[in-house]
């Protein structure tokens, strides 16, 4: 392969919404340097790849039934050091971390997780991220090989003239792994990333079945649900990828209303870009209230109903 | 079946102090087996049970890590033995780094089936060193793990997939990061700490670990306190909801926001 080291890959494991690690590697390619997408799944995924404003896609060619993107993650590997790249770009869903950690390995690289800034040069590639919870920032310069940054893996970027995309040599898939069986939850899943208002739900909500009190704020609103991690992991009340912060989803909507929520940084980092951000709490002194625009001190029982009767009137 | 828990002794960020100049003083943080840390502990004994299998404890850190409190607690969470690598080499190292040094453990206590992990560290949460641990190994690695049951020749694990539930067959050696609610771990009683004083610790010198060397190098450039809310924090107490949400609705109105 003869890639020019100075494009940056991007890591695609077999999901097309990689709009986030998209932008990351175009804003820190160099001028002439080509974003590289090089896709770990179906031929549909590296369709839709091609038509996202990536440079060129490497398709390691159809993985077969049951194979799940991480028995992929040798073969990644293989390509990416072929490449040999300074800058590698990954999601932070499990897909992405399983390859971005195939490629730390072999290529010998430091993985820098939830970057907010890279850029790069012709020596150094910067990386500017949250650490430790969110409760300190950190700039990080790699030098004397590659870097691989992950970051929020966004929506599915809007569409631009497609590419072609070109199958590459690579190993199989390793047959370690299979899978055997998938269970749909039920609940539905969502791209936040595509979401003009987002109403994010907490700790504050005691029961399940009261996530009809918020479904009914974000219908009046237009809003796309979300939930900070206990919901999504320990309640299992809403699906992953609903989950806002660190190590979830980053959000950038118009308006966040973030209800029963207390606004630990964790949860925070992930709406940082959201253009105006509405605190309901019955803690007056929540660390959300210095972090809100707009705030309520109320129950989220009583305010989330009166605020959509206010909106629905 | 033999299952390492990579497990680490780190201190809660929570507890610690962020400097003006955006360094961490860690020195008002107590370590302690990492947050979801003890959920892979159980996860690895239900496992070994089930199979006649043993779990061994691997942490590798600084050396004020090989602590007998440290030794305590990570043998009081299921396991039968604990293997330590602690050199002060191993303080501040990224994920990759560390990753080729549990690789090199891994290796060392030799003929693992299965290497458990939490999801990710209290202090770092990066998330990373397991899969990365997989890439050294060249082994399968999945994280979000639910639930790991021995099968013929192999190990069945469910995880949690953005839509549901995936249901997998592995054969042959992997690195499983459970999710934080995998299961709920035992507190351990006065019975696991006073075993845990008994059960055998294997400290490892680094120098005699082949830990595969790192290609590049991540140099802290810049450090900073997160940047201060800089929005309005327009706070309504009205206690009435309804005449609050009306306040509300016009502010954001007003800010063009709806």
């Amino acid at each position: 392969m003869n890639e020019s080291t100075q494009d940056v890959l991007v890591l695609v494991d077999g999901d097309a919404a990689v709009a986030g690690p998209v932008a990351v590697a175009r804003a820190a390619a160099a001028p002439g340097a080509a974003v590289v997408a090089v896709v770990a799944g179906a031929r549909a995924v590296a369709d839709a790849v091609a038509a996202s404003g990536v440079d060129r896609v490497l398709w390691l060619g159809e993985p077969g039934d049951g194979v799940p993107v991480e028995a992929l993650a040798g073969a990644v590997a293989e390509v990416v050091a072929g490449a040999a790249p300074r800058l590698v770009v990954a999601t932070t869903r499990d897909g992405g971390r399983a390859l971005a950690g195939a490629v730390a390995a072999r290529c010998g690289a430091p993985v820098l997780t939830g970057a907010t800034d890279v850029s790069a040069t012709a020596d150094a590639v910067e990386v500017r991220r949250d650490v430790h919870g969110g409760i300190a920032v950190r700039t990080e310069r790699v030098t004397g090989g590659p870097a691989v940054v992950t970051v929020a893996p966004g929506g599915v970027a809007a569409p631009a003239a497609p590419v072609a995309v070109e199958e590459v040599a690579a190993p199989g898939p390793a047959a370690a792994v299979r899978v055997r069986e998938e269970r749909a939850s039920g609940r539905a899943s969502v791209d936040l990333g595509g979401a003009r208002v987002v109403v994010g739900i907490g700790r504050g909500l005691k029961a399940r079945e009261d996530l009809a009190l918020v479904e009914r704020l974000a219908a009046a609103l237009g809003a796309e649900v979300a939930c900070s991690r206990p919901l999504a992991e320990g309640h299992d009340w809403l699906t992953k990828d609903r989950y806002i912060g660190i190590s979830g989803q980053h959000v950038a909507p118009d308006l966040y209303v973030a209800a029963g929520i207390s606004g630990q940084v964790q949860h925070m980092v992930g709406v940082a870009g959201a253009k105006v951000v509405v605190a309901i709490n019955s803690d007056a002194d929540a660390p959300v209230f210095a972090q809100c625009d707009h705030g309520v001190v109320g129950d989220l029982y009583t305010v989330l109903p009166a605020l959509a009767a206010a909106l629905e009137a | 079946m033999k299952i390492v828990v990579a497990c680490k002794w780190a201190p809660n960020p929570q507890d610690a102090e962020v400097r003006p100049d955006g360094t961490v003083d860690w020195s008002r943080s107590k370590s302690a087996v990492s947050e979801h840390d003890p959920v892979a502990f159980e996860v690895a004994r239900r496992l070994a049970d089930a199979t006649g299998g043993e779990v061994v404890a691997l942490s590798v850190g600084p050396a004020a890590s090989d602590t007998p409190l440290a030794r305590k607690a990570m043998l009081s969470r299921g396991a039968d033995r604990l293997v330590l690598v602690a050199d002060d080499a191993l303080a501040g190292l990224g994920s990759t780094a560390v990753a080729a040094v549990l690789s090199a453990a891994v290796r060392a206590v030799g003929d693992v089936d299965v290497v458990l992990t939490g999801p990710e560290s209290v202090d770092n949460g990066d998330r990373q060193v397991p899969m990365t641990l997989a890439g050294h190994l060249g082994w399968p690695g999945l994280g979000a793990v639910g639930d790991v049951q021995a099968a013929d020749g192999g190990l069945v694990v469910e995880r949690a997939t953005d839509r549901g539930v995936q249901v997998l067959d592995v054969t042959g050696p992997a690195v499983l990061a459970v999710a934080a609610d995998a299961v709920v771990p035992r507190v351990p009683g006065m019975k696991d700490i006073l075993g845990a004083a008994k059960k055998p610790t294997d400290v490892l010198a680094l120098a005699g670990l082949d830990v595969p060397a790192p290609v590049a190098a991540a140099e802290v450039v810049g450090t900073a306190r997160p940047a201060p809310s800089a929005r309005g924090r327009h706070v309504i107490t009205t206690a009435d909801p309804a005449a609050a949400a009306a306040e509300l609705v016009d502010a954001l109105r007003a800010a063009g926001a709806l």
